[in-house]
């Protein structure tokens, strides 16, 4: 687990107007290991899933995976690199049948040949035999964010970003998500990054936590760390009385 | 699950062996001919449109443009340098694909908002048939009769609009196996899933503007071919071929009939147009404009309580019986 | 030569005034029920059928049908609103397209059916003669009708923004739901909305028919003219809108005078086409 950073992401700047949305941020991810991105609402994580993944263009720094600069390039080229990401807003392919909407996935590695078999291991990993006919639009949202992490697996990254994956589900299918997501690091080499709301899920899946604060990077280090951090914790607790 | 897609093939090989055997009934009859030429024409083009409109979701506008162009570079190359339409066809549906490209590499920059692409595809419609009007070497305002012989293989002219019907129903079957293989593949599943939700299916690795351009290259391409037999059938070409009303009619059908589903569009063209040209022939004089006026009424009406399409009701009686 | 030049900005300018009174309507009738009208062109072509009805069978002059010609376009604007727009607000965008262009093709059929063909004019009006303006004439007519189009623009505007009816129109085009929160009466300001849009036509077409002839087949020619402009101005400006009419309508008369008179409609979709390419949000537009 050493070596270059899978993902290194260096002052990274992206405002809407005049609000600041992310204000250099600088961080870096292992290869191999689970990142926990947290913060307050509107902290900016969202904006920065955005921007790694393509979907936002950067107004400044540089975002490098696997040493190859990515800032700019379109989200599918990023994917096509080996990087793909879920919403946390789930975005789904109304008109598709979960195993289309993995299908959409697995052709990002696989001719018409190697697809169907890689739709059908995929909706076997994640438990999906008994919706896979069910169209997107009838699911509910745990399903539903169910089928978002694993049409982003079929496309075989090896770096996962995973926004709020956790939110919304009840304390078993918690516990079944987290397994999964540690058999996709174990099982086939998968990089992890998560945002989460949910304190459980970070503190049992993640290594190393990093933390936004209106936009900004405020602190870093090991869940125990970061549970203890002064800083975070007012960010967290003591927005109201702070502005 | 196998069983069900052959028998789809099945039904497919017979009900274009019926639409071969069907000019048979009335081989003495021209009018009738005339009539399943067009149902056939607008077959050819709404099924093409299929490929852009329903698959990829971008309601393109612009038929009349790849129409007109085919129709153009078939009849200039003809008249010009004497190359037989069988040749000059597929280069129409080469100005056409070419064209197309030009138009949609800048458009589909940008997520373009539906409604402009739609505007903008319907206006350029319009702007090649005023350049074609002003272009004298090529167009202007007079129709370009092509060489009047009475019988010439050569240059796809017969006495009988049979043999036109057979190279329309080729033309047919061609057009729907090309629907049918870019639907059952990657491409297809991509321009679904782009219809539904740009940025999930950009994450997955898929290229909108790559993927968009193909299917709208595919559909030029295909409606091109058409024009250039649209000028053989008609024996010239008119700027009024560009038209604005052809292309938002196509779109209608194809909208009515089901988006994305293969033989949606057809159905809805073999319904809808053979009982708009009959209506047509039904109500002469006077009141020749009023089969339009019952035609809008009645596409109005679908679109209103079937806005899943003709195709819809085709699948409902489908699930009961099964 | 300057002056000549001169002379067709000042015509195109004062046509373009009228454009930004069609584009009105639409600009209403898209940005309040986000609902795409393909048939709002032909809905000015059916109020210049009207206004040439009323002033041969009524002895009115074009000028004054509006009088009549108004509550007739706001009434069949409520009659299209309640028995078929409704009904498509929660559709797709592609069946709303269905919907709109089928209208379109009705309206113009139906035209063609009661008309003919062939294309209409009036005799007289009695805004009719040439005004000298400094160095340079305009048609009377069309400077009354220049006018008339900015006075009815300003007044929506006016209405849009003071009055209380006008006030819920834009809390429903900025959002739907908050406004029926706070007590708007979504379905009734949306059909007076799609109403008001079309009776502007009605207006337009009273000014239009008193120097020009209609046919059945110039709505397509004001539906992508007036979508021209909205495209150029962008929603929520009206300012923006008065000055990409103009834009158009000099355009086109520039195009007329010098280059070629088919080339009119050419030049006016170039723009539009290379506005969508270049600035997808318009000129103006809020957004
Ligand atoms: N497309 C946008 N346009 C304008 N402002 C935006 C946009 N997206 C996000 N913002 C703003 O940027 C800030 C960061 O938002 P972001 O969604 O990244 O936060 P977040 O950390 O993901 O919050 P949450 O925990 O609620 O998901 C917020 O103030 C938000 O209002
Ligand atoms: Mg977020």
């Amino acid at each position: 687990m050493s070596g270059e950073p899978i993902l290194q992401v260096s002052e990274l700047c992206k405002s809407f107007g005049n609000l600041a949305a992310l204000n250099r941020v600088s961080f870096h991810i292992a290869p191999g290991e689970i990142l926990g991105l947290i913060g307050p609402n509107g902290a900016g994580k969202t904006t920065l899933f955005n921007t790694i993944s393509g979907l936002y263009h950067p107004d400044g720094g540089q975002v490098a995976f696997k040493g190859q600069s990515i800032g700019g390039l379109s989200p599918h080229a990023i994917c096509k690199l080996g990087m793909s990401r879920t919403f946390q807003v789930t975005q789904a392919f109304e008109h598709l049948s979960v195993a289309e909407a993995i299908r959409i996935g697995a052709y990002n590695r696989h001719g018409e040949r190697g697809v169907e078999a890689k739709v059908r291991e995929t909706v076997a990993f994640f438990g999906l035999e008994k919706i896979q006919d069910w169209k997107c639009s009838d699911l509910g949202l745990a399903p539903l964010k169910r089928v978002e992490v694993a049409r982003a697996a079929a496309t075989d990254p090896e770096l996962l970003l995973l926004d709020e994956a956790g939110a919304g589900l009840n304390a078993s299918e918690l516990a079944e998500l987290m397994e999964m997501l540690k058999t996709l690091r174990r099982k086939r080499d998968m990089t992890l990054c998560v945002v989460e709301h949910v304190m459980p899920m970070v503190m049992g899946l993640c290594e190393r936590i990093i933390v936004l604060d209106y936009g900004e990077l405020i602190a870093e280090g090991t869940p125990e760390m970061i549970s203890k951090n002064e800083k975070v914790i007012e960010a967290y607790l003591g927005r109201r009385s702070k502005r | 699950m196998r069983r069900n897609s052959r028998g789809s093939w099945l039904l497919a090989i017979a009900l274009a062996a019926v639409a071969a055997a069907l000019p048979l009934a009335f081989l003495r009859n021209q009018y009738n001919l005339i009539l399943l030429t067009t149902v056939a024409l607008y077959g050819v083009l709404t099924s093409a449109w299929n490929i852009i409109g329903g698959m990829a979701g971008q309601l393109d506008l612009s038929a009349g443009a790849y129409l007109g162009l085919g129709a153009y570079t078939t009849a200039t190359l003809l008249l010009r340098w004497n190359i037989t339409p069988w040749v000059g066809m597929f280069a129409g549906g080469v100005v056409a694909m070419g064209f197309a490209f030009l138009v949609g590499f800048p458009l589909f920059r940008f997520r373009i908002r539906e409604v402009w692409y739609a505007l903008s595809s319907s206006a350029l419609v319009v702007v090649l048939q005023v350049v074609f009007l002003l272009w004298k070497q090529v167009g202007g305002p007079m129709e370009r009769l092509l060489p009047s012989a009475s019988f010439s293989l050569y240059n796809l002219r017969f006495q009988s609009y049979l043999p036109y019907y057979y190279i329309m129903l080729v033309l047919l079957l061609a057009t729907l196996f090309i629907a049918y293989r870019i639907r059952t593949r990657r491409l297809g599943y991509y321009l679904l899933a782009l219809g539904d939700n740009e940025d999930a299916a950009e994450v997955l690795g898929v290229d909108a503007r790559g993927s968009k351009l193909k299917a709208l290259v595919i559909y030029a391409f295909l409606v091109g071919i058409t024009g250039g037999l649209y000028a053989c059938i008609y024996g010239f070409v008119h700027t009024s071929f560009f038209s604005p009303t052809i292309s938002m009619e196509v779109a209608i059908l194809g909208i009515v009939g089901g988006l994305g589903i293969i033989y949606g569009p057809l159905l809805a063209t073999v319904i809808l147009v053979t009982g708009r040209e009959l209506l047509r022939a039904g109500l002469g004089g006077r009141l020749q404009s009023l089969y339009l006026v019952i035609y809008a009424v009645v596409l109005i009406l679908i679109a209103l309580l079937r806005p899943r399409g003709l195709a819809s009701l085709l699948g409902a009686w489908r699930k009961e019986r099964r | 030569m300057i002056v000549n030049i001169l002379q067709s900005v000042a015509d195109g300018a004062l046509m373009g005034c009228v454009y930004a009174l069609i584009a009105l309507g639409l600009s209403l009738i898209f940005g309040v029920l986000n609902i795409v009208n393909f048939a709002h062109g032909d809905f000015v072509m059916l109020s210049m059928y009207l206004t040439f009805w009323a002033s041969t069978y009524l002895s009115l002059d074009a000028v004054f049908t509006p009088l009549i010609t108004i509550p007739l376009l706001f009434g069949l604007g409520v009659l299209i609103y309640y028995s078929i727009i409704q009904k498509t607000l929660r559709e797709r965008f592609v069946v709303q397209v269905a919907v709109t262009v089928g209208l379109m093709t009705f309206l113009r059929a139906f035209a063609q059916l009661v008309w003919e063909a062939r294309p209409r004019a009036l005799k007289f009006s009695i805004i009719q003669g040439n005004f000298p303006l400094g160095p340079f004439t305009v048609l009377l007519s069309r400077l009354i009708s220049a006018s008339l189009s900015i006075v009815a623009v300003v007044a929506v505007a006016m209405f849009l923004k003071y009055s209380w009816l006008g006030r819920s129109i834009r809390a429903a085009s900025d959002d739907a739901d908050a406004a029926s929160l706070m007590g708007v009466n979504i379905r009734w300001t949306y059909a007076f909305a799609f109403a008001m849009g079309s009776a502007l036509t009605a207006l337009a077409g009273g000014l239009l028919m008193t120097f020009q002839q209609v046919d059945p087949t110039m709505g397509l020619r004001f539906g992508l003219l007036s979508w021209c402009i909205l495209a150029l101005s962008g929603l929520g400006s009206i300012s923006g809108l008065l000055i990409s009419g103009v834009i158009v309508g000099v355009a086109e008369a520039l195009t007329v005078a010098y280059w070629e008179p088919r080339a009119r409609s050419l030049i006016v979709y170039l723009i539009f086409v290379v506005i969508l390419w270049l600035r997808p949000r318009g000129l103006f537009g809020r957004k």
